[in-house]
């Protein structure tokens, strides 16, 4: 075989949180989500590579481990894939170890744990750059010597950054060494794990290691953040000033592209001749998935905030502090960054709980998770807002961003009440710890917000011309056809298979104040919530007599014809309201059983609609 | 004309529909099979590698699609 057609697996691997998906993207182009915490991968992935030569080089990015000892899934998959124990994979023949600059000790720990193994490895020196600012003395040459590997400075996140590393693991030499058999391994006694601490503790005096000083801005901020009171407040505030910032900067450009649609939809009825054709384009495509791609602006202030957070290190922080108050319910201090991963889609959130070593902990978070509002509900809560609430000020504040906040401390606060009572049903436990490490302060790196916002922008664009405009246009159908008869007196829609449907279910829901456009928009928003937004404009639009234009304008519409009660009850049903199909689809995945996910979709409709049924009474009561 | 259009979007649509709504690992089934066939087909190389390749990889992946931990993996 010749070296051109000879491919190379490699595997990289560190503790949390040091760089290795950052340095799995330079090395593959790929645009995999980092950031600033520990957990943030909890999956292998693959990418690919071309080397100089022409090899492909088959990367793999394996979750964050302390030790091959695992006391988690994500931590057992990097084991796993590490010791050829994945089924139909062979073990990674060449292994780059990444290894923080800035936490030397805890990195060349494992290192050493996977020299051992016997898996050809190469040491990446990461974030080298920030070392060097903070006054860490590390001799890679040495280092080198010391390890019999070489060990090579990387900064993951700058251009060229991996250059050296890049000539290493291109080398043919590798193909050369390559290990044909699963290498052997046992699980470390305790002599064993005293050995290599002691063996650390060689290798860093005799390579004159100097750690980094305690750095005095991070101190004093964690002075602040981790303050049991201060941390909280500062918490709260600034989660209400995003929620704030979602309205209030987001209205002019909202309102830009609402009139450019308004004004695309007037264009096609003026330009095109009247039949199916144009009522697809102007009621289904323009009226429907046009209506949710307003809503991008918010989108992307959300994310942006969202990500500036992930990157700057304050997350785990607010971990800490809330760890007391989820303990306190029966939720574990893990269970934090799955929960805040569920603000964007509850799917990554549930797979996030693997780095969750308790089973029942596990189970609590995963099926409180779809309770956090993910970033699809976020249109049907403007849209409500938008008809319903005036855009009044209150001090400081705006009320629409006042009522938006709420709407996700709702979602929040009934997780807490869910995971109580689960912790009721299931009998206390003890109270298990948070063990968490602090990642340094820094700056949100720009690149890593422009690529995280501008894959938050690429997901749902692709979302709203995908899925979104597919199932737009199939409602488009089942609410065209077939035609009214020619004695008529409604509107079309109410003889179209869509609208016989709404008066199906209109029975069911119309003890919690839906009408049975409504109800119609309920079904295909199971697909993708996003989607009752457009089914609503679709069919607004379809309802529509004579001349009337919906095309991106369903606000004005649903103001006038809904009561403020019928919209307060839709938004408590999209507090709870069941997650996405996709969502159900991954609880069974990752809890190996239909028991789970059925439990979850049977509790949350009945929450939703128990919700509902209160709110729409109560404030029908007081209006 | 316009029924003829509207009748093939719509086919279209719901076809798509389907395919995004299949559960991951049925679509991962379908990707392999799918591969398989174009295997054995010279003239489909070029396609396979372009363009199936990368949606095997995704595919593999997990999720629906929808999420940052699941974006497209790229070769250099």
């Amino acid at each position: 075989m010749d070296a051109a057609t000879q491919s190379l697996r490699i595997a990289l691997l560190g503790v949390p949180n040091c760089g290795k998906t950052a340095l799995f993207n330079r090395l593959t182009g790929s645009r995999q989500k980092v950031a600033n915490y520990a957990g943030v991968t909890v999956e292998r992935r693959e990418g690919e590579r071309r080397a100089r030569d022409g090899r492909g080089l088959r990367v793999l990015d394996l979750p964050g481990t302390y030790s091959l000892t695992p006391t988690t899934l994500d931590e057992a998959i990097t084991r796993d894939v590490l010791l050829g124990r994945v089924a139909g994979e062979s073990a990674p023949e060449l292994v780059v170890c990444v290894v923080d600059a800035v936490h030397l000790a805890v990195g060349l720990r494992l290192a050493l744990e996977v020299k051992r193994v016997g898996v050809p490895m190469v040491i990446a020196l990461n974030r080298m750059d920030v070392a060097r600012r903070r006054g860490v003395q590390i001799d890679p040459a040495r280092l080198s010597a010391e390890l019999g590997v070489a060990v090579l400075p990387t900064i993951a996140v700058k251009r060229g950054g991996a250059d050296e590393l890049i000539a290493s693991i291109e080398s043919p030499r590798w193909l050369e060494h390559r290990v044909v058999t699963a290498p052997g391994w046992q699980p470390p006694s305790a002599e064993d794990a005293e050995q290599t601490q002691s063996d650390l503790r060689g290798i860093l005096a005799s390579v004159g290691y100097v750690p980094a000083p305690e750095n005095s801005w991070d101190k004093a901020l964690d002075r602040v953040l981790l303050n049991p009171l201060g941390g909280l407040i500062v918490f709260a505030l600034v989660m209400f000033f995003i929620f704030q910032a979602v309205f209030t900067w987001a209205t002019p450009l909202m309102d830009g592209i609402e009139a450019l649609f308004g004004s695309f939809g007037g264009w096609v009825n003026a330009n095109m001749g009247d039949g199916p054709l144009r009522s697809l384009l102007v009621d289904g495509v323009i009226a429907g998935a046009g209506g949710v791609l307003v809503f991008l602006p918010q989108i992307i202030i959300l994310f942006f905030f969202i990500l500036v957070f992930e990157d700057s290190g304050y997350l785990p922080r607010a971990a800490y502090l809330l760890d007391r108050l989820m303990g306190w319910v029966g939720l574990s201090g893990r269970a934090f960054i799955p929960l805040l991963s569920s603000h964007a889609c509850a799917i990554p959130g549930i797979m996030a709980a693997r780095t969750i070593p308790n089973w029942r902990d596990r189970l609590t978070t995963i099926m409180v998770a779809p309770l956090m509002t993910c970033s699809a509900r976020l249109p049907v809560y403007s849209l409500l807002i938008s008809a319903f609430i005036p855009a009044r000020e209150i001090g400081w504040f705006n009320l629409q961003g006042i009522v938006l906040f709420s709407l996700y401390a709702a979602g929040i606060l009934s997780s807490f009440l869910v995971a109580f009572v689960l912790k009721l049903f299931a009998g206390a436990r003890r109270y298990s710890p948070l063990m968490l490490e602090l990642p340094d302060f820094q700056w949100p790196h720009a690149g890593n917000l422009v690529l995280g916002l501008w894959e938050r922008v690429k997901i749902f664009v692709s979302r709203v011309g995908g899925i979104i405009l597919a199932l737009t246009i199939i409602l488009w159908v089942l609410s065209t056809y077939p035609a009214p008869p020619p004695d008529a007196t409604g509107p079309a829609i109410q003889y179209s298979f869509a609208g016989q449907l709404g008066a199906m279910l209109q029975t069911v829901f119309a003890p919690i104040g839906f009408n049975w456009q409504i109800s119609i928009a309920l079904v295909p928003g199971l697909a993708a919530r996003e989607v009752a937004v457009s089914a609503l404009g679709t069919v607004y639009a379809m309802s529509a007599t004579g001349d009337d234009q919906i095309a991106a304008q369903l606000e004005p519409v649903i103001a006038q014809g809904w009561s403020l009660a019928t919209a307060c009850s839709l938004l408590a049903w999209y507090v709870f309201a069941p997650q996405c199909l996709s969502t159900l689809a991954v609880v069974k995945r990752e809890t190996n059983s239909w028991r789970y996910p059925l439990i979850m979709a049977g509790y949350l409709f009945a929450l939703a609609y128990l919700a509902s049924f209160i709110t729409y009474r109560a404030v029908g009561a007081l209006t | 004309m316009q029924q003829f259009i509207v009748a093939l979007i719509a086919l279209v649509a719901l076809a798509f529909s389907i395919w995004k709504l299949m559960p991951a690992r049925r679509r991962l089934r379908a990707l392999m099979a799918i591969d398989a066939w174009a295997a054995r087909r010279p003239r489909l190389a070029g396609w396979r590698e372009h363009s199936l390749k990368p949606r095997l990889l995704r595919a593999g992946g997990t999720g629906c699609g929808g999420c940052p931990a699941n974006t497209q993996p790229r070769t250099r």
